[in-house]
């Protein structure tokens, strides 16, 4: 199967099911060795023992979830794990068997009700990408537009029952290799788990993801920004057919060497496009996976899958410009006062988490905005170095309560910056945020 | 008044169809030849000129499917290019496919072979024929292909398919998942094993294994039998045994 988008893994639904599965099979194999003495393979025991708790653990808070602290860090979740334990899911992620021909006709025949040589006038049976719980393939209609049609992975809806039920007992053990004072409580984890289970089902329901499609092509209307059209009829609960856009995933588009005007043209849509849709749309893409996006020769960009799109309140949304802002001007007071605005609990007076934590996070969080065009070339280690600053923030004790919106929007921020760090563009956000806080502070 | 070949099979299709509602209906005890004739709108005498008995509509629609999915194997114009699982996998989805619309019938099926084996085995040979011509030339054909090697006892290899399809249908009969998502993993799944077995050669080196072990042990032992049976004191009783002394 051909390449498959590089950072999957990070999607956090599928981190849940069969990538943490196949993670641990992928471990197991790698530290089964013979010929080793008795106390040499308790050590490899215990390695493995650790690396598969880690794992699992890892994905149950890394994932979309509304607990308080663990989603504190899911803005990070590729990151929270060891570099070692990331390459082997990336890696376990890719070995995901892709659907046979077999599967994919069943599939299509039972969801559109014909097979897909009546359906459409060519039909690749060889799949071009990975999707959200499925594959794409491409194909002809009869009027001889192209398409990209996604099949999802037949039975995976019933399947996420039972590899959830999994999930929290072996969870339930793993957390016990888990430093105490970081160990987050159980109803955490239940809610956690809920929490992905409902998530992913939401995935597995392309309708939904249709309907997004739709709804952003009508209302996201920016010069160089693309989203294809949905094709009704040849979509249905676990079929989604749309337009085949132009453009290149971000390693082959990378692999041409596309000069830094273009990248920078790249990014910076993909900024605009994430400011215009969670500021004035109130609604964000909120999976910034690299796969998601398709680049263009000319630094134009595609949207596709909209499997996870999130409404942002407008409170949220009328509110978040003056934490920004309270960050930038370091003003202590008003940022405490813009995260009660944004339904985000942190027991006041604190001066000493003000100090060591929330400061330091802030000017992390605003030194994009501090400048007028941020280089991510010069700058290629900021997500990275924001990584402990909000691990602190997630395990404050004074903090008790996040807004669900923030967990979303961080993550989102986040995942694009990776993306810019890849693009090494420069990138002009700034000016974005201060025409808001001049109409904020009027 | 003579019919055309065609009209026949017509008829033919549609009392196998009209069989499989009423038996569905009312259960194979109770359903009467006379009750799927008028279903098929076929005149009370004319069935029998197709099938003589209930069990002969039981088991013929089992060719009738049988029939269907080798049609819709030879439809798939790519088919020539699957590879042997694929080509296994797609046999095995297309019989649960064309076996949908009849699952209920399907399990009077089953249960009836299980309750008249000898019955159910006898007319139900000329479907394994169409199963087995099937798989044996889906074998041919990958063997000529150099995608699997010679495989020994190459004739049995289409029996233990059978054994295997009717234990998949089976399977299905009980999935209560959602679409049978369960039955579409394990068909997955073991068709992938079974094209394994086949690539390695192993279910004929099995056999092989098994016959070895058969001559060199089990029929020693049955040499050791026959010393037993040919004693001087065994022979006599047998004699006086068969000639009604004892």
């Amino acid at each position: 199967m051909s390449k498959m988008p590089s950072s999957q893994i990070s999607r956090a639904g599928l981190v849940g099911s069969t990538a943490v599965k196949l993670g641990v099979g992928k471990l197991k194999h790698k530290v089964k060795r013979p010929f080793l003495d008795e106390s040499s393979r308790v050590v490899d025991k215990e390695k493995q023992y650790d690396a598969e708790a880690e794992i699992l653990f890892n994905a149950i808070t890394q994932l979309r979830g509304t607990a308080v602290k663990v989603a504190q860090m899911i803005g990070m979740e590729t990151e929270l794990l060891p570099e070692r334990i990331r390459t082997e899911l990336a890696k376990s992620y890719h070995q995901v068997p892709p659907l046979n021909r077999v599967l994919v006709r069943k599939v299509i025949q039972e969801e559109l009700g014909e097979p897909p040589e009546n359906l459409f006038d060519e039909f690749n049976s060889v799949a071009v990408a990975a999707a959200s719980l499925g594959q794409v393939h491409r194909a002809k209609l009869h009027d001889n537009r192209d398409v990209a049609v996604k099949v999802q992975y037949p039975g995976i809806h019933v399947s996420i029952d039972s590899d959830l039920k999994l999930l929290s007992k072996l969870s339930a053990g793993g957390i016990k290799l888990i430093p105490k004072h970081r160990q987050p409580s159980k109803d955490i984890i239940e809610t956690t788990v809920e929490e992905i289970g409902a998530r992913l089902r939401e995935e597995t329901d392309y309708r939904i993801e249709a309907e997004n499609t739709c709804w952003f092509k009508e209302n996201l209307n920016m010069q160089g920004v693309h989203v294809p059209i949905v094709h009704a009829d040849y979509s249905s609960q676990r079929v989604i057919t749309t337009q085949l856009l132009e453009g290149q995933h971000l390693d082959i588009w990378l692999d041409a060497n596309p000069s830094q005007k273009i990248r920078d043209r790249a990014a910076q849509l993909i900024y605009d496009v994430f400011f215009h849709s969670a500021t004035q749309l109130g609604r964000v893409h909120a999976d910034p996976n690299p796969g998601n996006f398709l680049y263009m020769e000319n630094g134009e960009i595609g949207l596709i899958d909209f499997g996870c799109v999130k409404k942002l309140s407008p409170k949220f949304v009328k509110n978040l410009p003056a934490l920004l802002h309270a960050f930038h001007l370091n003003d202590y007071q008003r940022i405490f006062e813009a995260y009660a605005s944004l339904g985000t609990t942190i027991k006041s007076d604190n001066q000493y988490d003000y100090e060591s934590v929330l400061r330091p996070f802030g000017e992390w969080l605003s030194r994009p905005v501090r400048e007028d065009y941020f280089d991510f070339k010069k700058n290629k280690n900021y997500t990275t170095s924001g990584r402990e600053l909000i691990h602190k923030m997630s395990e404050m004790p004074s903090l008790e309560k996040v807004d669900e919106d923030f967990i979303f929007f961080d993550r989102t921020l986040y995942g694009m910056f990776k993306i810019f760090e890849r693009l090494e563009a420069t990138v002009y956000m700034r000016g974005h945020w201060e025409k808001l806080w001049v109409e904020s502070d009027v | 008044m003579k019919i055309s070949g065609k009209v026949k099979e017509q008829t033919r299709i549609r009392l196998l169809e009209a069989a499989v509602d009423v038996i569905t209906e009312k259960g194979f005890e109770k359903a009467t030849m006379r009750a799927i004739a008028k279903q098929a709108d076929v005149a009370d005498a004319t069935i029998y000129n197709y099938f003589s008995t209930k069990e002969k509509l039981l088991y013929g629609y089992c060719e009738y499917v049988q029939q269907q999915v080798m049609a819709e194997l030879k439809s798939i114009e790519d088919f020539h290019e699957y590879s042997l699982q694929e080509q296994l996998h797609q046999l095995v989805e297309a019989e649960l496919r064309h076996w949908l619309p009849a699952r209920e019938f399907l399990q009077t099926v089953f249960a009836q072979t299980f309750a008249a084996p000898t019955v159910g085995h006898e007319l139900l040979a000329d479907t394994k024929v169409i199963l087995k011509t099937m798989v044996l030339e889906l074998i041919d054909a990958s063997i000529e292909a150099g995608e699997i090697p010679e495989q020994p006892y190459q004739d049995l290899l289409p029996t233990l398919f059978w054994d295997y399809q009717s234990a998949i249908l089976a399977y299905w009969l009980k999935d209560t998942s959602d679409g049978f998502a369960n039955t579409t993993k394990l068909v997955d799944q073991s068709t992938e094993i079974i094209a394994q077995l086949l690539i390695g050669g192993v279910i004929g080196k099995t056999l092989d294994m098994f016959s070895f072990l058969f001559r060199t042990h089990v029929l020693q032992h049955m040499n050791s039998l026959d010393m037993i049976f040919q004693q001087p004191e065994i022979l006599a009783a047998k004699r006086r045994f068969m000639e009604g002394e004892a």
